[in-house]
């Protein structure tokens, strides 16, 4: 992910779990914000670039190279924001022009895309950029280095390298990546200030209405989860349950005999199926009319010894559940 | 009480000792209904009206011709009584439904007994023939109810088999069939007015003559499974309800 300068920090590591993409877009926009936000997750990183509180560009890279800007970048901060709670957003106040490269970098047009500096004429190049009073960033960069260097009107506006929290004044370290064996180049062009003026993605498209798609599509992957969970909880409990009425049939029916499993059966259904034995109160009235029924079949010994094992069975049972 | 000795003097021993034996039945039988279920109920109340029924044998005023009949109507009561508890006991065997209060069956049959006794009041004084219907219709219904009881028995016995208190239910088809054979050769006798009430009846009423003597080894023998049937059938009853009262203990 690119390195930007910082410029003037507004809000740093500000949690994302708690914002709403359309207040953060409105809270820009209102109070005619110049500079960029940039919202960092774990596997991806959104960068909105501002100009006078209109939306210019908006990149969204993730950590394997892949790009989106526009919609689609919108729509994944969205899906990001409802969907993660590790998110962090940084919010940097730049110059209108700096702002203006910023976009540059990460939406202008390519002159020049990982060009090996030895292969090309870069005093050319520069000359170039400055004839042609180009707008745009120029990113000199090895493996391990990279330095930025921002153009106005093909006059540079100030130097940005790793490392660095702010634009330089001094090119030293920029000359000395552009030293480095290996070194790499990419030019990035834009129009001026005032035709990124004239642009507002805000105007194009409905905030509104992809961060209301992003939370219903959250709701209903997390409504899907719980549909999910829920339902292997309830086999999960359907299954203990139909193994405890197994027990408590085995139970009876060591008792009273055969006719044990219809009366288990019997008081199982007036008390509305197995489920009965989850609730304390139905509990007790289903152990009443067991112990009624098999009051008929079997003595007073021998129902008191299988109330108690029913009891044990019963609370063990619900302990597990 | 002379009038009490009098009578005893006068009652067969056989007899006595039945009443006796009926009496017994009918204490354990009414104690056995006191802590029990309401099924038990029905069927021990009906064992116990059985004695009332019986004790006609010792009752002092039988000479009056209404109490006689009311003995007659409470022996009816009993055996209706003891089907009820034995059809709700079925019930419950194939529902597994337990309903209703133990306080019913006591109102009910007092109840009926109260019915019964007020039908006597209003009507005329029963003849010694209409004491004799009333013994026919009473021992018909005992016959036909002890039938459908050992059905009933049959059934409950088959569905419990496997049950601690299935046995008892073995005991309750003897006590049925022993029943059956006791009401069953009276009722045989009377049918064919061979009984001793139609004996007397037509020797001081009618100029009838009887053809007992046509047939005099057919009634000696119904007379004997009558007299020792309706004697088994009260240790039966009484044997029964103290094995089903170890049972449930």
């Amino acid at each position: 992910m690119f390195l930007l300068p910082k410029g003037n920090p507004l809000f740093e590591n500000l949690a994302v779990g708690m914002l709403k993409l359309p207040e953060v877009m409105s809270k820009l926009s209102t109070g005619g914000f110049t500079g960029y936000a940039s919202f960092v997750f774990q596997a991806s990183t959104v960068i909105l670039v501002f100009e006078a509180g209109k939306l210019v560009s908006v990149l969204h890279e993730e950590k394997n190279g892949n790009r989106q800007t526009g919609f689609e970048a919108l729509s994944a901060l969205s899906y990001l924001m409802v969907g993660t709670s590790g998110g962090i957003l940084n919010v940097y106040k730049l110059s209108k022009d700096l702002t203006m490269c910023i976009h540059a970098l990460l939406q202008g047009e390519i002159l020049y895309k990982a060009q090996e500096l030895r292969l090309i004429d870069i005093k050319a190049l520069l000359e170039k950029v400055s004839s042609e009073r180009m707008n745009g960033c120029l990113r000199i960069y090895t493996d391990e280095r990279s330095a930025m260097i921002f153009y106005k009107d093909g006059a540079p506006l100030g130097f940005f390298h790793d490392g660095s929290q702010d634009i330089e004044t001094s090119s030293t370290e920029s000359q000395k990546i552009a030293g480095l064996p290996g070194a790499k180049i990419d030019l990035f062009s834009t129009q001026g200030v005032e035709h990124l003026m004239s642009l507002d993605l805000q105007e194009v498209v409905n905030i509104q209405n992809i961060w209301e798609t992003a939370v219903a599509h959250q709701q209903a992957e997390i409504n899907k989860l719980n549909a999910a969970r829920e339902e292997r909880e309830r086999k999960s409990i359907a299954s203990k349950l139909a193994e405890l009425e197994e027990q408590v049939k085995t139970i009876v029916v060591e008792s009273v005999g055969k006719v044990g499993r219809g009366i288990v059966d019997k008081e199982l259904t007036d008390q509305g199926g197995n489920t009965c034995l989850l609730d304390e109160n139905n509990v007790v009235k289903f152990l009443a009319g067991i112990e009624r029924s098999a009051k008929l079949l079997i003595s007073a010994t021998s129902l008191k010894a299988m109330m108690e094992q029913l009891s044990k069975t019963i609370t063990a049972a619900k302990s597990e559940l | 009480m002379d009038q009490f000795i009098e009578l005893l003097s006068q009652i067969n021993t056989f007899e006595l000792i039945r009443v006796i034996f009926w009496g017994l039945a009918g204490a354990v039988s009414f104690y056995f209904s006191i802590g029990n279920a309401r099924v038990w109920t029905s069927i021990s109340i009906g064992f116990f009206l059985i004695f009332l029924g019986q004790a006609y044998a010792i009752n002092p005023w039988i000479h009056y011709y209404k109490l006689s009949a009311f003995h007659n109507i409470v022996g009816t009561v009993a055996i209706v009584v003891i089907t009820h508890g034995f059809l709700e006991y079925y019930v419950f065997c194939r529902t597994f439904e337990i309903s209703g209060k133990k306080v019913a069956v006591y109102l009910f049959s007092l109840l009926i007994l109260v019915a019964g006794g007020i039908f006597l009041f209003i009507n005329p004084t029963p003849s010694p023939n209409t004491i004799r219907n009333f013994k026919i219709v009473e021992n018909a219904i005992w016959v036909f109810l002890s039938i459908m009881n050992l059905e009933l028995v049959r059934k409950i016995y088959v569905a419990i088999k496997d049950s601690p208190i299935s046995k008892g239910f073995i005991a309750f088809g003897i006590v049925f069939f022993l029943i059956f054979l006791w009401r069953g050769s009276e009722l045989y006798l009377q049918i064919f007015q061979w009984d001793k009430d139609w004996q007397d009846i037509i020797a001081v009423m009618t100029d009838e003559v009887s053809d007992i003597d046509s047939f005099a080894d057919r009634v000696q023998l119904s007379t004997l499974v009558n007299k020792y049937a309706g004697f088994l059938s009260s240790l039966s009853v009484g044997g029964t309800f103290i094995y089903i009262y170890r049972l449930l203990k």
